[in-house]
């Protein structure tokens, strides 16, 4: 039966490309009335019933007493929650590779990486039909999986859906959102998710989500973005660049100075919080617990921190407490601030001449694990120089599927002012009406 | 000697001050959900009370209040710290440059802000075996903290600083139980030479004692020649004494960032929208310049209850304030646990004019004395009987009929309405009046009022 899903058919998804952290080993009947959906939720996102780990060992048993705000909203529009989705741990990397329990395949290709930091929740989109995917974006982590996964993600105004349940990886660019298989789920789940939620302050103002009422007819294009790509991308971005002005919506080259400036901020201000998230993590009240309580605290958290946080997160520990350090502090944290703000109202400048921004999603298609194995820390980070800007900036912003290279999805991204989701909308209904999205073969 | 204090005063609100639990628990670790132990996905969303009880405590600080204030994370390793860092206020607090008069001399106030408790660590079993226990019912309490500038001179002026502080404080937020007790300072304490900060100490008492401590240990040093050293100390309760707590000389890093889950709170319009309370050591200041009497007297009256000094306040309007405050603090002041309880109406109205009477030598002192014993005991009923004199029948129906307004009501259409009036003044009096005398008296007062 189309769309019938079962724990044996997830088991052997499971075994194959390994999107999931953990996944529901009962499930319900999906045709019972009201009709009922199924989703996953990003293995950060807080779910009764489940451990939330966030890709890390030191979370190992810890099962969240509580539903994320995002959970509990789907739950009482009839979702099933299938599964905690495969991620880098804490959101921390690009292609997926630094999770604690296991790296999952790209659905087109097992020798590539589906993209982090919430590859499984890409990698279960493409592989399940009809499936829709709560995931979540720091620097790009929606985006980007989207992308190597040829799926559409979709990344809000930070603060449009509540983080209430999100295992904080940075609160100030922690955003909640959605990865699916067609725009008319992003129309039917975004309004669920979206909304006020006083147990999320940073949440409380926000205008009224509208749906329609917009029709994007131009978009900029930075030709700073138009840099450092794969041909196969450029070739794809500019060919999906003439089928929108045969849709009606005209290109604009311009010039966007800050992006240069966006990635370096970002991990100087995603570090500094992230060390202060992390900091709890000392093997006492949740998660995995130290073998030897006879030793002094600092002996005792160290050991635990040692064992049990992969090299990413150790990495970015340092990086983000070098930052907070008085003498640096100024210099670094402080600036970076003020560079956010910078590329803010530089976006801003550009949308006022234009409805949207749009760039490739990535500056090539989804790597094979052999040449991850052999990039540097800082040319990962490189990799999300498209991504890491609106993330940086809070704006919305959305990855579409625009294109294909030996079987491999393409994708690009359209960036929205603060708020103005439903752009996004537009331009995404629009396209997928005219441009054939292909899943792999699995899906049924 | 220079003494500047860090006072850690807990605000007396029902709930946390980043989640609902409850802050009055007895059973450890009782009171305490995921936001208050740290769990991973769980978020803090401010006690709006607390903040505005932050504002009013800054705000008769006489602080500068900023539009707009936020919170920063205090990053530091302790077991008792949930999430390892400190949700505090930084480079924000409710207010910076205030003022507090202690014995006439100012004391300058750096700064108010508002910060979450850590947990509570117990220290249980025999030395060498000994086992921490860790009660995280205190995990998010809300705090002020009060930081003063280096103005106070001795160890028992800081106690008496904040003793004062604390009797003011009280007044504006309510009762902290307690908080002679469980007040929490950290001292920073100078003889011409480098600072030591003595952390931790908890009360009033050991305030004093561990300055006093302090003060001796560095002037002996001082005196044999060597060099007082820069370093942070703690007070030994039980032994008396300070001692190093072999920290860092340097000031820890805490890695201040800002806490960006909370947003910005508008703490102006707060400040603007509260209304003038007058405290019980300001209220000394002014009934000392008002009245032409001494201030430490006036002082000793509000520090006893401000119903006494309203009653003096009664009594220094009818006869003269020297002899007002004899009276408020002799006989009213012996009596004044069992005479509170019942203060208002009618026996602030029977104790004034017994002291009038006295002052107009109607009576003798004696006689107010035994009179204000006898409504102190009990003796005398609840209605004053006992003390009723001539011209005290007036205002006893008038009392009556004041707290019996339907009585007026009732007399136009039934004039033996009168009659439960009669009754009264018949039963309080106890016959000290014919009954003629008083149904005119009261017949008078109801015509009178009609």
């Amino acid at each position: 039966m189309k769309g019938h899903i079962s724990t044996e058919k997830l088991a052997a998804l499971n075994e194959k490309y390994l999107p999931f952290a953990e996944f529901a080993q009962e499930l319900e009947d999906l045709t019972d009335y009201p009709p009922k959906f199924h989703f996953s939720a990003k293995d950060n996102i807080c779910a009764t019933g489940f451990q939330a780990r966030a890709g890390s060992r030191i979370l190992e048993g810890y099962r969240p007493p509580f539903d994320a705000t995002v959970v509990r909203k789907m739950r009482e529009a009839n979702g099933i929650l299938i599964g905690k989705t495969n991620m880098d741990e804490f959101g921390f990397g690009t292609f997926c590779t630094n999770s604690a329990f296991g790296i999952p395949r790209n659905p087109h290709d097992v020798e590539r990486s589906c993209g982090g930091s919430s590859g499984g929740a890409a990698a279960i989109t493409a592989l399940l039909d009809k499936h829709v995917a709560l995931a979540e974006s720091t620097g790009g982590s929606i985006s980007c999986p989207a992308s190597f996964c040829g799926v559409i993600g979709l990344t809000p105004t930070y603060g449009r859906v509540s983080r209430y349940g999100l295992i904080d990886y940075a609160n100030s660019l922690d955003k909640i959102g959605l990865i699916a298989r067609t725009s008319d789920d992003l129309k039917r789940f975004l309004p669920i998710i979206s909304g006020p939620d006083k147990k999320d302050p940073t949440s409380i103002v926000q205008p009224q989500l509208q749906l329609g009422g917009f029709k994007v007819k131009s978009v900029a294009v930075p030709e700073e973005a138009m840099q450092n790509l794969d041909p196969a991308v450029r070739t794809a971005f500019e060919a999906a660049l003439e089928k929108l002005r045969e849709m009606g919506i005209e290109s604009h080259r311009v010039s966007m100075p800050s992006l240069g400036f966006a990635l370096a901020a970002y991990y100087v201000l995603a570090t500094s919080e992230a060390s202060t998230n992390l900091a709890r993590y000392k093997g006492m009240l949740f998660g995995v617990r130290g073998g030897h309580i006879d030793q002094s605290f600092n002996d005792y958290f160290s050991e635990v921190r040692s064992a049990n946080f992969g090299k990413e997160a150790k990495r970015r520990v340092l990086l983000g407490t070098y930052t907070r350090m008085v003498g640096f502090r100024d210099r670094y944290y402080l600036k970076a601030l003020a560079v956010r703000q910078l590329v803010i109202k530089e976006y801003n400048g550009l949308m006022e001449h234009n409805d949207a921004i749009l760039t490739p999603t990535m500056p090539f298609i989804a790597p094979r694990f052999s040449e991850i194995a052999r990039m540097k820390p800082l040319e990962v980070y490189q990799a999300d120089f498209l991504t890491v800007p609106p993330n940086l900036t809070g704006m919305p912003h959305l990855s579409l599927p625009c294109g294909y290279h030996d079987r491999m999805p393409i994708g690009m991204q359209l960036v929205a002012p603060h708020w103005e989701e439903r752009r996004l909308l537009d331009v995404a209904g629009r396209w997928c009406s005219g441009f054939d999205i292909r899943f792999p073969e699995v899906s049924g | 000697m220079k003494i500047g204090l860090e006072v850690h005063v807990q605000l007396p609100t029902k709930s946390k001050l980043f989640c609902s639990c409850s802050t009055s628990a007895e059973e450890p670790n009782s009171s305490i959900c995921p936001t208050c132990l740290g769990f991973p996905g769980s978020r803090p969303s401010l006690n709006r009370r607390a903040l505005e009880m932050g504002v009013e405590i800054a705000r008769f600080l006489d602080c500068k209040i900023p539009e707009e204030v936020w919170f920063s994370r205090k990053t530091y390793f302790y077991p008792d710290l949930p999430k390892c860092f400190q949700i505090t206020q930084y480079d924000s607090a409710l207010g910076t440059d205030g003022t507090f008069i202690v014995n006439e001399r100012t004391i300058g106030i750096w700064r108010a802000h508002l910060e979450e408790d850590p947990g509570r660590i117990k220290r249980v079993g025999k030395a060498g075996e000994e086992v921490s226990l860790i009660d995280y019912n205190r995990s998010g309490i809300p705090l002020v903290e009060i930081v003063t500038a280096p103005d106070l001179t001795s160890p028992e002026e800081a106690r008496i600083f904040l003793q004062e502080l604390l009797v003011e404080l009280r007044h504006i937020i309510g009762t902290m139980a307690g908080d002679e007790q469980s007040v929490r300072v950290d001292a920073n304490i100078s003889m011409d030479g480098e600072r030591v900060e003595v952390k931790n100490i908890q009360g009033l008492r050991n305030l004093e004692k561990a300055l006093k401590f302090e003060a001796s240990r560095q002037s002996k040093m001082v005196e044999a020649g060597m060099k007082v050293v820069r370093e942070t100390r703690r007070y030994d309760e039980v032994r008396k004494v300070t001692m190093s707590s072999r920290e860092k000389e340097t000031e820890e890093d805490y890695g201040y960032i800002g806490e960006p889950d909370l947003g910005t709170f508008s703490v102006g319009v707060i400040a603007r929208s509260l209304g003038t309370t007058e405290t019980p050591l300001r209220r000394a200041h002014r009934m000392a310049g008002h009245y032409a009497v001494d201030f430490g007297k006036m002082r000793q009256i509000v520090l006893t209850s401000m119903p006494l000094a309203d009653m003096f306040e009664l009594l220094a309007q009818k006869v003269d304030p020297e002899i007002a405050l004899a009276w408020t603090l002799g006989p009213i002041s012996a009596n004044w646990s069992a005479l509170l309880p019942r203060i208002d109406d009618p026996v602030s109205t029977a104790l004034v004019s017994i002291i009038v009477q006295t002052a107009n030598r109607e009576i003798t002192d004696s006689e107010a004395r035994r009179r204000i014993d006898a409504i102190a005991s009990g003796e005398c009923p609840a209605d004053l009987s006992c003390v009723v004199e001539d011209g005290m029948l007036d205002s006893i129906i008038a009392a009556f009929i004041d707290e019996h307004p339907q009585v007026l009501r009732d007399y136009s259409t039934n004039p033996r309405s009168a009659n439960s009036v009669i009754g009264h003044v018949m039963k309080v009096a106890k016959g000290k009046y014919n009954s003629q005398e008083v149904v005119e008296a009261v017949k008078k007062e109801i015509e009178k009022r009609k």
